[in-house]
């Protein structure tokens, strides 16, 4: 917790991702079959719904299930237990998905750094060759 | 005319009124007479001495005011201390005022009453005051300015939105 901020601002910045600048390399590269998320709520569905801009993420449709039932159910506040789980869930899995993106691009920082750090010992001539396939230059 | 009469009439009354009240030439006794009020500026050693008993001050004590016309006269300059300074727990003749019956008052007494002014000793000095308050705030200053040079963040790609509502829209 912090070791990011500390890598960014106190170590090398270069091989750390700036999130107002994210992300840096396509968001398929390295997944040939990776697809843009499908939204589930439509948009004149959360229209109808009244929700706010912060709230119309890919969880929506949970969230409107959720704003359904405690309608309902008030003044039994205690109830949509399982609606509320269902949307923690999901903006979970988002959050989780979050931080795997921010991890990817950390990672695919540190590798655009290798490899230009190996091309320019190659053209100075001081380069380690060859090495087995499976060494992720 | 008509209305001159009662108003004349009016006014006579009013005289012969006043006449028996009080007759004229005599003395009550919350009247001042003319030597117990203030005057010019004391500029021998024996107006200073009657100025002083006037003022029921010692004449090592007395000090009037500078005579550059601002019209003090011979009022006694004393302390600017306000009545805060003083002994709450002395038998004053005037508890809420602090003052004694024939003390000479300042010249700001109504500055200087206990709702007003105060002028008791702070526990730290002025300077002092002003370093401690300056360099807070400088330094909070300071601290929001790396704040917003250097914020801090969670290790995680930005919140993906995907609304549409004509001027503003965050699809995809």
């Amino acid at each position: 917790m912090g070791a990011h901020l500390v890598r960014r601002y106190l170590g090398d910045s270069s091989v750390e991702p700036d999130p107002l600048r994210m992300p840096t390399f396509p968001p398929d590269y390295g997944f040939p079959e990776r697809k843009q998320r499908e939204m589930v709520a439509t948009q004149q569905e959360m229209s109808d719904a009244q929700l706010t801009l912060q709230q119309r993420d890919y969880c929506a449709h949970y969230l409107i299930r959720l704003l359904k039932c405690k309608r309902d159910s008030f003044p039994n506040f205690l109830a949509c237990k399982h609606e509320q789980h269902d949307w923690n869930y999901c903006e979970h899995l988002d959050y989780v998905m979050r931080m795997k993106e921010y991890e990817r691009e950390r990672r695919l920082l540190l590798r655009k750094k290798r490899r230009e750090k190996r091309e320019a010992e190659v053209a100075k001539g001081q380069g380690p060759g060859e090495v087995a396939p499976e060494v992720a230059l | 005319m008509a209305a001159a009469r009662p108003g004349v009439l009016g006014v006579r009354w009013l005289q012969r009124a006043g006449r028996n009240v009080v007759p004229l030439g005599a003395r009550t006794a919350s009247h001042m007479s003319k030597d117990m009020l203030p005057g010019r500026y004391p500029k021998t050693p024996e107006e200073r001495a009657a100025a002083a008993k006037k003022y029921n001050m010692r004449v090592e004590d007395y000090e009037p005011y500078p005579d550059d016309g601002m019209g003090y006269g011979d009022y006694p300059k004393l302390p600017d201390r306000s009545q805060h300074e003083r002994d709450p727990w002395y038998d004053w003749d005037h508890p809420d005022l602090r003052l004694n019956w024939g003390e000479p008052m300042h010249w700001d007494l109504d500055m200087y009453i206990r709702n007003r002014v105060d002028t008791s000793p702070t526990p730290v000095s002025w300077n002092v005051m002003c370093k401690q308050l300056f360099g807070f705030v400088a330094f909070m200053i300071f601290m929001f300015w790396v704040g917003e040079k250097y914020p801090s963040y969670q290790p995680v790609c930005r919140h993906q939105f995907s609304y549409n509502l004509g001027f503003l829209s965050a699809l995809g």
